[in-house]
């Protein structure tokens, strides 16, 4: 069946309705607005930097054709035209130089002729290809590497110490009755209202004061201490019967195997969650990375990104490409996780 | 009242036919128990009466007037739904009031609709609260005063007791005994459960793999199943089924034909001559013994004693039957005789 | 086979992890014995408190501190102590909604700018995602694709959305192309003051629709069917359902996404700075850039100033936050 029917048919087969006007029009415009412009980024990215300068653009990355042309003993490759030359004829030439709006242009089979032609009278030879050059000259001159591997250490080792230390103070606060407990869940809810936008000029100091300005670690350990985890993890560990715990007390289990041995396998939905979105947030982190690092070895891919675009501003075919290049990762946790990330959403409100 | 007939309704899930030409007439005034197996299509043949789905082919009549293509609303049907499905942010009041608000009834009609409803079910003092603080049972009045202020034409209740603990559906069935009594309306009433089918049913109608394996009066069910299905299906402990072979030492001779005798455990009795069985288990229940056996040929047999009756596992025992309670099939499963 | 393989290979990932905690327990069961069941709780609770406090409570301390010091120094020791002047600096105007009239202008067409983002934003986003969330939950083909569709750019980075969008809106992009493709009249998107400020909402909404009518949608698919089926059995049209089922049990929902959306919306910073840079002019400078640009960008910086600019949008955070909590609670009792 036609795919695009496929989709819009409605369930039980009932007849039209005006609501079924809108639906179409809503999810055909969300296609194009949510889809639409990351698809026209990727196509971009594959342009040349002339192609991305032309006005009209064309939906398709093309490659211009060139061909090898003697002169003078010399064997140059020109770029090819197809052109209407003096005598009215279309020919398929190539430009030797322009000068104003005339271009000398000469038959590659027999250079020797030199036809001028307007430049309005010719249109380059081209067919779709991608400009891979986009790619790989940023990765070897522009340190782009060296940006992936800041952001690959700081997502890997942040989403680690998280998962780890927000699971202890989960297990602790779930599992034990302590006095001072109330207390403990009221400054994690206080924290919860003091995101990292309201602390960030002491936090700076705080960091400079730890040495850990300039420093990977700058970025990693106040990302960490996210009370979100704690919640998360918390109201997860509060399902598992406490019954399992103390069976395990009778089968002589220190409190530390309890926690690594029986809560923490038990908590891995929550856990794969927590994982999945500190993740994202980590590697998509911009603000506070921006504050704590500056020099450009250090720099996430994020940050790198940020500032090559304010650098650049003209080389968009690069700009571009690097901005595909940031958004795979996140792609493919999308298309493999999309259903775990939707289904922790909607269970936990988390973001 | 209302009078209702179903011609030939089928209806398909994708490539799944789950009602396979359902035919019936449902006499006014009338309780019909629709009743099989889950899956059988039961919930389902009373959705298509209700409206709320309609059949892919077939005909639905309500007092002779075609409904098929009429919308649930304007069917005149009152449901009563498994899970109640009392909107939860309405006070029981405005619950019972919401479907006779929409119909555009006047103020004064929906109050003493109201009063008169909550009077019989004894719901007056609940009327201002909300569902989530009511207990199961008054959900289930609630839930059963929102189809009686609308004075429908017959009422459609789907699996109504399955969501209460024994003792309270005891009497719940009791009291929906009481009520159709009281009002004398049609009702249609869908259930698993064949207790609540036997005590409440004027006919009941069993289903099977979407089509209707028999329909009608309980005792008659009872009595005289169609087919080996129904036989097994109704009654417990199930009926025993024995090869003319195994059966050939009990009193009377099968009809020509009989491929299969089915006799109720209920229907076995101690004899002098008969079938001897080795007793594998006893179960004590105080009214009555239930005796596990096994015959020669390893064919298992179930049989009931009133009172308690001191029996040996192990032991032997020979049991027979009045000729008259035996059931006949033949090689269709189809009740001979 | 494969899941043999796969067994094997998270086996081999796990093992030095196992082993690295089995190695832990010896220790720990020492401690255990000396400081009992209390100092496993404190020994469990201490990494992630140690960080909280030198990282959130510290630093929140210290802001306090900072709002009423001066100077250009970063360590506190080192600065002076002015009072109330950082907030006078702030809070000094002859008309609160003209910037012009402020001592510090500039933070007044931050709160101003905000405070008109934020209701545009709010207000866009809910009634997008509640649309959104309607649709999904209505009887459509594929719903899990179409879920896809609007979530898709809620897991892209705020600078891969920033860039995306400034090369659609740029001056020869795609939008314009488009404009001339219906013969309307280009717009420079990203340098007219009114234009830019629209873009960044619209971007915003962008970004953040799909995670809200995900919350909403959750909402909606709670509501029980056999109400709507109650409902149609008691005559209910379409839209009386919706006035008088659908919304009063979505409601709790859909107040914690407004309040949600507003939290998150106070705090807007990154995608539109990557868009606009807070450009044209001033037209999209939100608080968060102005607390950014003056605690480290400009030359001027001015650390106390920042940090009582970052108080007083603290405290209207604790505020809605506190409003969200309660909410939260209220829906989750409901």
């Amino acid at each position: 069946m036609n795919p695009i029917r496929f989709l819009f048919r409605r369930k039980g087969g009932k007849g039209w309705h005006w609501t079924d006007l809108v639906t179409w029009v809503w999810l055909g415009t969300g296609l194009l607005i949510m889809f639409g412009p990351a698809l026209w980024l990727v196509l971009s990215s594959f342009k040349s930097p002339t192609q991305l300068a032309e006005f009209p653009p064309t939906i398709l990355p093309y490659v211009s054709q060139t061909a090898e042309v003697g002169i003078n003993g010399e064997v140059k490759e020109l770029p090819l035209y197809t052109a209407v030359t003096e005598d009215g004829q279309v020919r398929t030439l190539a430009e030797v130089r322009r000068i104003g709006t005339v271009a000398q242009m000469v038959d590659p089979d027999a250079p020797d002729t030199v036809y001028k032609v307007n430049i309005n009278d010719r249109r380059p030879v081209r067919q779709v290809g991608f400009e891979i050059e986009n790619y790989l000259k940023p990765l070897q001159a522009f340190n782009f590497g060296l940006y992936l591997r800041n952001s690959v250490f700081v997502t890997t080792v942040a989403t680690l110490i998280t998962l780890l230390t927000n699971s202890m103070a989960a297990f602790a606060l779930s599992k034990y009755e302590f006095r001072g407990r109330n207390g403990v869940m009221l400054l994690i809810v206080a924290t919860l209202m003091i995101p990292l936008s309201v602390n960030l000029v002491p936090l700076y100091s705080v960091v400079s004061k730890l040495g850990l300005l300039n420093s990977l670690w700058g970025v990693i350990l106040p990302t960490v201490a996210t009370p979100t985890g704690v919640f998360l993890l918390r109201q997860y560990m509060l399902t598992i019967p406490d019954e399992l715990i103390e069976a395990a007390r009778m089968d002589k289990a220190s409190e530390w195997q309890i926690y690594w041995r029986i809560v923490l396998p038990l908590t891995a939905p929550a856990l794969a969650v927590l994982a999945i979105f500190s993740v994202v947030w980590r590697w998509n982190d911009f603000l506070w990375p921006l504050i704590v690092l500056s020099r450009k070895e250090l720099f996430t891919l994020q940050v790198g990104l940020n500032t090559f675009a304010g650098e650049l501003n003209v080389q968009w075919h690069f700009i571009l490409a690097m901005t595909v290049a940031t958004m795979i990762p996140v792609v493919v946790v999308f298309v493999f996780l999309q259903r775990f990330i939707t289904a922790g959403i909607a269970g936990t409100g988390l973001k | 009242m209302g009078r209702i007939r179903l011609e030939n309704i089928t209806k398909n899930f994708g490539g799944l036919q789950v009602l396979k030409g359902i035919n019936l007439e449902i006499e006014e005034g009338e309780l019909v128990v629709f009743v099989g197996p889950s899956g059988c299509g039961k919930s389902t043949l009373l959705r298509q009466i209700s409206g709320l789905d309609k059949p892919s082919s077939g005909a639905i009549l309500i007092n002779d007037r075609d409904v098929t293509e009429v919308s649930a609303a304007d069917r005149g049907l009152a449901m009563v739904f498994q899970s109640y499905a009392l909107y939860p942010h309405m006070t029981v009041k405005l619950n019972l009031a919401f479907g006779l608000q929409n119909a555009k009834m006047p103020k004064a009609e929906i109050e003493t609709r109201i009063a008169d409803a909550a009077r019989m079910l004894e719901i007056t003092p609940l009327l201002s609260r909300r569902p989530g603080q009511l207990s199961g049972g008054q959900r289930q009045r609630v839930a059963i005063g929102r189809a009686i202020v609308r004075d429908p034409t017959a009422f459609l209740l789907d699996e109504p007791l399955s969501n209460l603990d024994a003792e309270l559906r005891v009497s719940m069935r009791a009291e929906l005994g009481a009520l159709h009594a009281r009002l004398g309306a049609t009702m249609i009433y869908v259930t698993h459960d064949q207790v609540e089918a036997m005590t409440l049913a004027d006919r009941i109608v069993v289903l099977r793999g979407g089509q209707i394996e028999q329909v009608a009066a309980p005792i008659d069910l009872f009595e005289r199943p169609a087919n080996r299905f129904v036989a097994g299906f109704i009654g417990a402990p199930s009926m025993n089924f024995l090869t003319p072979e195994e059966a050939a030492s009990l009193n009377g001779t099968p009809p020509a034909g009989a491929a299969l005798i089915g006799v109720r455990p209920q229907h076995l009795e101690p004899a002098d001559s008969g079938l001897t069985l080795t007793v594998t288990l006893v179960e004590a229940l105080g009214t009555e013994t239930v005796i596990h056996g096994e015959i020669a040929g390893g064919k298992r047999l179930l049989l009931t004693l009133p009172g308690h009756r001191p029996v040996q596992v192990g032991g032997q025992l020979t049991v027979n039957a009045d000729p008259a309670r035996l059931h006949f099939f033949d090689a269709q499963d189809q009740r001979i005789g | 086979m494969r899941s043999d393989v796969k067994t094997w290979i998270g086996a081999g990932v796990t093992a030095p992890v196992r082993l690295l905690a089995q190695m832990a327990d010896v220790p720990l069961r020492q401690w255990q014995r000396l400081a009992g069941r209390g100092g496993m709780i404190g020994f469990f609770l201490l990494p992630n408190m140690l960080i909280f406090g030198v990282f959130v409570l510290v630093p929140l301390g210290i802001n306090f501190a900072y709002s009423v010091t001066g100077g250009t120094a970063v360590f506190l020791p080192d600065r002076s102590y002015v009072g109330g002047a950082n907030f006078d600096r702030l809070l000094d105007c002859t008309n609160h909604f003209d910037p012009n009239s402020c001592r510090d202008d500039v933070f007044w067409i931050a709160v101003w700018n905000t405070v008109r983002f934020v209701g545009l934003q709010v207000t866009a986003m809910t009634i997008c995602a509640m649309i959104t969330a309607l649709i999904l939950n209505s009887k459509i083909r594929a719903r899990a694709f179409w879920r896809a569709v609007f979530f898709f750019p809620v897991l892209l980075s705020p600078v891969v959305v920033g860039l995306i969008w400034r090369w659609i809106l740029q001056r020869q992009g795609l939008l314009n192309y488009l404009l001339y493709q219906f013969d309307a009249e280009q717009v420079n998107w990203l340098t007219e003051r009114g234009w830019a400020f629209t873009a960044a909402v619209g971007v915003s909404v962008w970004a953040h629709v799909g995670f809200y009518a995900l919350i909403l949608l959750a909402g909606l698919q709670a509501i029980p069917r056999d109400l709507y089926e109650a409902a149609e059995m008691d005559g209910t049209k379409p839209a009386r359902a919706f006035w008088r089922i659908t919304l009063p049990l979505l409601w709790p929902n859909l107040l914690v996404v407004i309040v949600l959306s507003l939290i998150r919306a106070v705090q807007v910073f990154d995608e539109v700075y990557v868009l606009t840079g807070g450009g044209p002019g001033t037209s999209t400078l939100y608080l968060t850039q102005y607390i950014y640009e003056v605690g480290f960008a400009s030359t001027l910086r001015n650390s106390g100033v920042a940090s009582a600019a970052s108080l007083l949008m603290g405290g209207v955070l604790v505020v809605l936050t506190l409003l969200q909590l309660g909410l939260t609670r209220w829906r989750d009792r409901k």
